[in-house]
């Protein structure tokens, strides 16, 4: 495989990082080469956040080009849209469809569009694939709104010929979390990938 | 995933971790039998001294979080004099800061390496200016090696000690944000045994005031001295394993690639399909290493050199070849964009025009395509955070002045005041800045306190710095500013930590990675200083922090309030490992009248207006129990019985 890229997408502090770390290791450990780019600094307090997840043989520099993401992971469904631009053409969007209102849009000085209004732009102006579901919740009946990542990277691993297995990519999150909150973590991983799996009819 | 203190110190030569370039920068200089080091956090370089924090002591290193850019390079300077392998680091801007000793020092030499890490900011994600460090190097006659990946960024560490050492001359390693802050799969290398003995080097100056007093006969000797060793260090990096050639021997056409531009070149190449070219990689754009270019001439007719933000390899290539009087057509900066980061579209952009080619993406069409989606997009830019305390001094402050008055602020999260609702931030220049802008106002609006002829039309100003940045060039102005006779009130937030680079320690608690330092309050030296009005506040307590600002605003000439209170992602991250709890708001909704002061005024990003019920929300995952919304509404809306996190 030459190259897989991920697009992760989210608000500062629901833990983007720590999914394109652990898809990052993941890759590693299944002998790709490698990028992860991340946002760090002030623009990660509650602004608008995005970071790179790119492995194979062939990758360098540690940002997706526009146009090149096969994947677009986000962790709210304004985010999605924010950096739509990044997705391939017939790309995949697995998206938490949970909304956090921006600061402007409860001032009256922007408005916040609607969840079919996201999808549509998704699926008709980008051809893209929407697995979108209310991760935040199921992340809740995991246990815990911090397994909200876990919960969609289990979708991710259903993303048709996605390259890592997911038994792999559950191992890595097995030993990333802290031994408490396997069980959950688990759980949530479970839960993404049934609800993927029921969007995508598997 | 191991932890990164771990991975750093790993004693397993081979291994292969995901690390951050800062980190396995690191990691290079453990490599490297690194003594001392020392630095001032400044983001995207912050990783690599919160990483040489985390290992130093386990390694047997000298670590310091110095108070800023210029001392710390000092620091640093003074244990290489010694002979040790010494390093600091700092963001681009924070190399303006360490300027004056870094020019000087350059040809007095050195006796152990000295490497000094240089982070730049494309694109200004997290900077004031986008300067290109290269042209510093240039400037001072400072060699530059540029990684073009991590792995390389701690293989480059290693060599430039070396460098360094061979020559006495100082080498700066410059990264960009995207080798600083990309992860990737580092190799790692054997460890000293030293290191892996934690034992701790120790230097011996030898005196030599020739060398080390800059006097202006001595620094007459070093100038040529300096042009000299360039010139030598030029020769010696033809044979630099970071600088080859590579692609096809017969081709006619080039393409030269500095630091990580080689990275999207790379990248480019492939996307395109173009096979037909030869590829300079080149590791050390300052100097360019002419023997090595010469070789990579020979035969080419066209040369595109791919590189970002200033043509610094562009100018001494195409000065180097007109005084060869090569008839090869060079390209640069009239293709390649001048501002903003390199990416593999803008390689892939830039190739396709040099050599006629087709995009593999229709980016006209992307491009429109996406234009219209951005205006459905509400924008979301970064935001104090939940239970932030300088929210709360700036909604104090913009109450007590009736939000008449001048704001001159400075570099730290508080800047991000300046957003609405707050907007209570009307200058930011550079560390330090806001009490010498704030002093220039108060001076140009309404003269100094004891002046015979002052304005009668009396402007506040009201300067916002925090304690970091107080320490780190606050001190000289505010000694200015008192001495001066400025009429300013100075707020010093103090969060106890330097929060937007990562948490980093500083002299207002006293704390350092090894739990020596010892604190210096900072009202303690206002008071020292002669400050006209000092006084310390809670800004959880808005009312007391209002009327204490208010009084302060009634005194002549410089008052300082110290606004104290822990910052809130610091200490929920704190809370959060000790398993501690908080009150989580909610709204009652009952008693919400549906007034929007909390947004409108306040503007805690977990505070949210529900459109059908018309009543503002809590969202309880984001609400850190701070209580400010309860104080602001005028309705007593904000509750908190039950809901804990």
């Amino acid at each position: 495989m030459r190259e897989y890229n991920i697009v992760i997408t989210g608000v500062g502090g629901q833990g983007v990082l720590t999914a394109s770390n652990i898809l990052g290791w993941a890759a590693l450990r299944a002998g790709h080469k490698v990028r992860l780019g991340e946002v760090h600094g002030m623009s990660q307090r509650f602004g608008s956040v995005i970071s790179y997840v790119r492995f194979g043989e062939d990758v360098y520099g540690a940002m997706v080009p526009e146009g090149k993401a096969d994947v677009l992971m986000s962790f709210e469904p304004v985010e999605a849209l924010r950096y739509i631009n990044y997705l391939k053409k017939g790309g995949m969007v697995v998206v938490n469809t949970s909304p956090i209102p921006p600061v402007q849009v409860s001032m009256g000085k922007a408005t916040y569009p609607s969840i079919e209004e996201i999808k549509k732009v998704v699926e008709e102006d980008f051809k893209a694939k929407w697995i979108g579901f209310n991760a935040e919740k199921l992340a809740l009946e995991a246990g815990h709104v911090v397994t909200t990542n876990t919960v969609l990277i289990g979708a991710l691993t259903q993303v048709p010929e996605f390259p890592l297995g997911e038994d792999h990519v559950r191992e890595v999150i097995r030993i990333s979390v802290p031994p408490k909150a396997v069980d959950m973590n688990m759980k949530a991983f479970d839960l993404g990938i049934k609800a993927a799996k029921e969007i995508l009819g598997l | 995933m191991a932890k990164v203190t771990d991975m750093v110190l790993w004693d397993k030569p081979g291994e292969k971790v995901l690390l951050l370039g800062n980190q396995a920068i690191a990691r290079g200089a453990l490599e490297a039998n690194i003594a001392v080091y020392a630095a001032y956090p400044g983001t995207p370089s912050s990783e690599l001294t919160d990483t040489m924090a985390m290992v130093a002591e386990k390694a047997g290193v000298y670590m310091e979080y110095s108070t800023n850019e210029k001392v710390a390079f000092e620091t640093a300077l003074a244990a290489a004099w010694s002979g040790l392998r010494a390093m600091t680091a700092m963001k681009h801007v924070g190399l303006n800061v360490a300027a004056d000793t870094f020019m000087s020092a350059v040809g007095m030499g050195v006796e152990g390496g000295f490497v000094i890490m240089v982070a730049d900011d494309p694109s200004m994600w997290s900077s004031q200016n986008e300067q290109d460090t290269r042209v510093y190097a240039k400037f001072a006659n400072v060699p530059v090696l540029e990684p073009s990946s991590p792995h390389e960024a701690k293989e480059m560490t290693k060599y430039a000690f070396e460098l360094s050492e061979k020559f006495k001359h100082m080498v700066i390693l410059r990264t960009t944000t995207r080798i600083s802050h990309a992860r990737g799969d580092i190799e790692l290398g054997e460890l000293p045994e030293e290191i892996k003995q934690a034992k701790r080097k120790f230097g011996d100056f030898k005196k030599d005031s020739s060398r080390f007093v800059d006097v202006p006969s001595n620094a007459r000797r070093f100038h040529p001295q300096i042009l000299e060793k360039i010139e030598k260090i030029r020769e010696e990096l033809a044979e630099c394993p970071f600088n080859w050639i590579e692609g096809k021997e017969d081709a006619k056409v080039g393409i030269i690639a500095p630091g990580l531009s080689y990275a999207y070149v790379k990248e480019a190449l492939a996307w395109l399909g173009v096979e037909d070219v030869k590829v300079l990689k080149l590791g050390t754009p300052f100097p360019v290493p002419f023997k090595l270019v010469e070789r990579f001439m020979d035969g080419l007719e066209r040369v595109l050199i791919v590189e970002e933000l200033e043509p610094v390899v562009e100018e001494q290539i195409k000065t180097w070849a007109f005084d060869k009087k090569l008839s090869i057509e060079i390209k640069g900066k009239e293709i390649v964009p001048r501002i903003y980061e390199m990416t593999t579209r803008r390689a892939v952009e830039a190739i396709a025009k040099f050599l006629g080619l087709e995009m593999p993406i229709n980016y006209e069409e992307l491009d429109e395509k996406y234009e219209k989606v951005k205006a459905m997009v509400p924008p979301r830019p970064p935001s104090l955070c939940p239970a932030c305390p300088h929210r709360n001094s700036f909604y104090a402050i913009k109450k007590a002045t009736k939000g008449k008055a001048i704001y001159p602020s400075d570099i730290g999260c508080y800047t991000l005041g300046l957003l609405p609702p707050l907007n209570a931030v009307d200058t930011t220049v550079a560390m330090g800045g806001s009490i010498g802008i704030a002093h220039g106002l108060s001076i140009a609006q309404n003269g100094a306190i004891n002046e015979s002829q002052r304005n009668e039309e009396k402007k506040v100003i009201v300067a916002t710095i925090g304690d970091s940045t107080f320490y780190h060039t606050g001190l000289p102005a505010l000694a200015n500013a008192i001495y001066n006779r400025s009429n300013v009130l100075i707020v010093v937030l103090d969060n106890f930590v330097t929060a937007m680079t990562g948490d980093q320690p500083n002299p207002s608690t006293g704390q350092t990675p090894h739990g020596m330092g010892k604190q210096i309050p900072i009202e303690e030296v206002a008071k020292a200083m002669g400050a006209d009005y000092v006084a310390v506040v809670d800004p959880y307590d808005i009312k007391k922090t209002y009327e204490t600002i208010k009084e302060a605003l009634e005194v002549e000439g410089v008052s300082v309030v110290v606004s104290r209170r822990i910052c809130a992602l610091h200490k929920i991250g704190e809370m959060r490992k000790k398993k501690e709890k908080w009150p989580i708001y909610y709204v009652n909704e009952e008693k919400c009248t549906g007034c929007r002061v909390c947004i409108n005024t306040y503007g805690c990003p977990a505070i949210y207006w529900n459109e059908e019920k018309k009543v503002a929300q809590v969202n309880p995952t984001m609400c850190w129990g701070c209580g400010g919304c309860a104080q602001v509404c005028p309705f007593g809306a904000f509750e908190t019985e039950g809901g804990e996190q």
